[in-house]
């Protein structure tokens, strides 16, 4: 129970009750608005599908850079075949998610095959995905889409959108698989450790392949909401949800589950960085503060992630769990 | 040489970690010219002893000092070398004193030099590829090479944290004339380890651990295989159990192998029977160490016929080799035998969690408490919490944790690459026991072992490797230590008795 609730296990929550009497105090008048909240909700659904695409090759080892490319691509791959392909939605929608995967599996691929450390070849693949951005969308917004498109980002059930929805959704699938399944205990054993895994009978190749096509159809699922959200192909937003979705999955890693990557962490990570970034600007911070935030966030969180003084802090706590017991009795 | 002088004090050193005292009032002199051993069970101390000479910890009280301005060098377990590096860089980690860092290095000089220092054990290697590429023997000796290289005075101690673990028995003994001749310099040794044998015939001194605690410091010659044993373990064990001979007599053959060829093996056939333990022993290079991979499936292998079961198994792999029910506790535990920051439970269930999953594809997490539970008592494995981290239980529990791993699902075949490496007397004998148990449930075993007591501990035969081919297969009271020598080096007459100055035996491969 005390390990539970413990600042090492739960730093998140204790840092955001902080910043949230920061800002109550400060701008009450910004801060505290239903509004406020709702639109954070929402316009953090898709970071958090993308920190989610992050995640999943991460537990098995593979760290991707090209996350935000990914979503980048696969939203103006989605202007693209809505407005200029002319496609409906119903085939457009499978079609970008399908692309995605493939995108993961290309990447898996350069990894396994050609033996290509995951740092590398995704940043390789970033690359080339920021290049087909810029020939698909001639570097400009890719506008008319038709009014429907519109609906999927914007419905609302219950005062609260789709994607917010959509990303619960993943988060329990993923949730399952990592936490339940042999699946997912192979998946943090190859990322572990590969070639104990792989003695253990864990296909570590496979569940690289595997892990990183989830990851990019789950990219492609955030790059068509983005779409849908904005009602346009924008070439210049997908990238920048690289280092919200990296820094959230690494700060998640800090929470709950002792230093293993997990979505639970992720999510609430990335919500807790989100309102701070809110609570900045509605302060009144210039916008370069968000890149400041996130640098200094990451960097915070590895370290913080890498320090795992885990002998020490079980013995403490079991000292003071001993004590309390002795003092029950 | 006059009176011996005093290098290393330690005087009642005391260290304690939360719920442990590693050290109570430990004290130990090393002087020159002597060689003085430090054993005991894992846990009772000496690596904190290491740690706290190295300054890793700080002691509580007591004072551990060199006196006089003498230097301590240290060889670890894990020898610190720098995988990626080759055998030349990282000798030159170290550099002379009086060069400049910046010194454009002179490869040919630095060859040269490599090559003597690595030649003063008798095996010369190719001292230009990454060490990681060695073999942890290979890897032992640059180690030791490194730290001779970094003498510049007359007053050394040098601490050998456990250096033979991976060790054959013949490269032992020449590091311990190596040793012996640095004493004989005037050096003080230090030197750590779990084998008897080894400490009988290296020490001039031996001070025996226990519970943190100094139970013994008595010198070489009033002390025995048995006394020692008395000492470590704190009670008298006389456990020589003989094999019993558990080989099914009309059974076919679980594993039929021909002509298997792939790393250091250039041919092998092998058939291993129900019930039966069947060693392979060789010295370094000879193919001793990578016939269970070969045959898991880990590494890949070519063969003429390989089945299992009767049935062809042609494309192998670990996990194929698993559904097989095949299983494989490799040598090097940290980096191939677990997943160390996973729990106990999670490292015992990894190989085969179908069988605890629900209808829905989910691991029912009380079944496989239950078995983690089950297999740590059964193996007695110290603490029996399931969920605290592989990493944090000692080399003895974590092998005893692989082995339950491997055990858990009764294996048809099971390969066993170095056993006991790195693991005290206690859980040696759990291990033993749980191999002879499963032999005698049916699982046909194989292992491969440097350490001829376990061979023939465990074995009823054993296949003994020369340059990669079956030089001769033991049996009955052919099964000897000292045939296993002769028959590993491909001596033509009887080996000389070990601890003798030996004329160096070497294999009869063409080396450089």
């Amino acid at each position: 129970m005390i390990r539970a609730l413990s600042f090492r296990n739960i730093s998140a929550v204790y840092i955001f009750v902080a910043m949230f009497i920061v800002f109550s105090i400060w701008i009450p008048e910004k801060f505290l608005q239903v509004g406020v909240w709702r639109s954070l909700l929402d316009a953090e659904a898709l970071t958090g599908l993308a920190a989610i695409a992050a995640l999943i090759p991460l537990v098995a080892g593979s760290l991707n850079l090209a996350v935000g490319a990914q979503v980048g691509f696969t939203a103006i791959l989605s202007a693209w075949l809505l407005g200029r392909a002319g496609l409906p939605i119903a085939l457009q929608l499978p079609l970008v998610v399908v692309v995605g995967a493939l995108i993961g599996l290309v990447t898996a691929l350069v990894i396994t095959r050609l033996r290509v450390e995951p740092i590398i070849a995704t940043l390789g693949v970033s690359s080339i995905l920021l290049a087909g951005m810029a020939w698909l969308s001639g570097s400009q917004q890719i506008l008319d889409l038709g009014p429907d498109y519109r609906e999927i980002a914007t419905t609302q059930v219950g005062g609260v959108t789709l994607p917010v929805y959509i990303l619960l959704a993943v988060a329990l699938v993923t949730w399952y698989v990592l936490e339940r399944t042999p699946v997912g205990r192979r998946m943090y054993a190859a990322g572990y450790n590969p070639d104990g895994a792989r003695l253990a009978g864990v296909r570590v190749e496979r569940l690289q392949v595997g892990t990183l096509m989830a990851g990019g159809a789950i990219a492609a699922l955030a790059g068509a909401l983005l779409t849908s959200r904005i009602n346009a192909g924008d070439p210049t937003v997908g990238p920048s949800f690289l280092l919200p979705a990296l820094t959230a999955v690494f700060l998640g890693s800090t929470q709950f589950r002792g230093g293993r990557f997990n979505v639970w962490g992720t999510i609430v990570a990335m919500y807790v960085l989100a309102v701070g970034i809110k609570g900045l600007q509605l302060g009144g911070s210039p916008r370069w503060v968000n890149d400041l935030f996130y640098g200094v966030a990451l960097l915070l969180a590895v370290a913080l992630a890498q320090w795992s003084p885990v002998v020490h802090r079980t013995s403490a706590i079991r000292r003071v769990t001993r004590l309390l017991r002795r003092r029950a009795t | 040489m006059t009176e011996p002088s005093l290098l290393l004090r330690v005087d009642s050193v005391v260290k304690t970690f939360p719920g442990l005292t590693a050290l109570d009032r430990v004290s130990l002199d090393v002087r020159s010219g002597e060689v003085v051993a430090v054993i005991g069970h894992n846990g009772s101390g000496k690596s904190t002893l290491v740690k706290v000479l190295a300054g890793v910890h700080t002691q509580d009280s007591g004072a551990a000092t060199p006196v006089d301005g003498a230097e301590i060098h240290f060889i670890h377990q894990d020898l610190a070398l720098v995988g990626e590096l080759t055998t030349i860089e990282n000798l030159n980690l170290v550099k002379a004193s009086g060069a400049s860092a910046l010194h454009p290095s002179r490869p040919t000089a630095e060859r040269a030099r490599a090559r003597d220092l690595v030649a003063r054990f008798g095996e010369v290697f190719d001292v230009d590829v990454p060490v990681r590429a060695l073999t942890p023997a290979q890897r032992a000796i640059v180690a030791i090479a490194r730290a001779l290289d970094g003498w510049t005075h007359g007053r050394n101690v040098i601490v050998l944290d456990e250096p033979t673990e991976s060790l054959h028995r013949s490269e032992v003994d020449v590091l311990f004339d190596a040793v012996r001749r640095l004493a004989a310099e005037g050096a003080g040794v230090v030197f750590i380890s779990h084998r008897l044998d080894e400490v009988l015939s290296l020490a001039d001194r031996v001070a025996v651990l226990r519970d943190g605690r100094k139970v013994a410091d008595e010198p070489v010659s009033s002390m025995d295989h048995d006394r020692l044993v008395e000492l470590i373990t704190g009670a008298s064990v006389t456990s020589s159990v003989a094999r019993a001979g558990t080989r099914r007599p009309d059974a076919d053959p679980v594993l039929a192998v021909r002509g298997l060829v792939g790393e250091a093996v250039a041919h092998l056939d092998l058939e291993l029977y129900p019930g039966e333990v069947v060693g392979v022993a060789g010295v370094l290079g000879s193919g001793r160490e990578a016939v269970s991979s070969l045959l898991f499936g880990a590494v890949e292998a070519r063969a003429d016929t390989f089945a299992v079961h009767g049935e062809p198994y042609p494309r192998r792999s670990p996990a194929r080799s698993i559904r097989r029910r095949m299983a494989f506790v490799p040598a090097e535990r940290a980096r191939y035998g677990a997943i160390r920051p996973m729990t106990a439970r999670e490292n015992v269930t990894l190989p085969q969690l179908r069988t605890l999953r629900n209808r829905f594809g989910a691991v029912v997490r009380r079944l496989e408490q239950a078995e983690a539970a089950r297999l740590m008592t059964a193996y007695r494995v110290v603490p029996p919490r399931p969920e605290q981290t592989f990493a944090l239980f000692s080399g003895g529990n974590q092998q005893k944790l692989v082995l339950a791993r491997w055990l858990r699902d009764d294996p048809a075949v099971l390969l066993l690459d170095e056993p006991t490496q790195g693991v005290d007397i206690g859980a040696k004998a759990t291990i033993y026991d749980a191999v002879a148990q499963a032999a005698a449930a049916g699982t046909a075993v194989l292992v491969s072992s440097s350490d001829a007591k376990e061979l023939l501990r465990l074995c009823d035969r054993v296949l003994v490797l020369r340059d990669g081919r079956v030089a001769a297969e033991l049996h009955g009271e052919d099964l000897t230590e000292h045939r296993l020598v002769v028959e590993g080096y491909g001596l033509e007459r009887p080996a000389p008795p070990s601890g003798g100055p030996s004329p160096n035996p070497r294999p009869a491969q063409g080396e450089p």
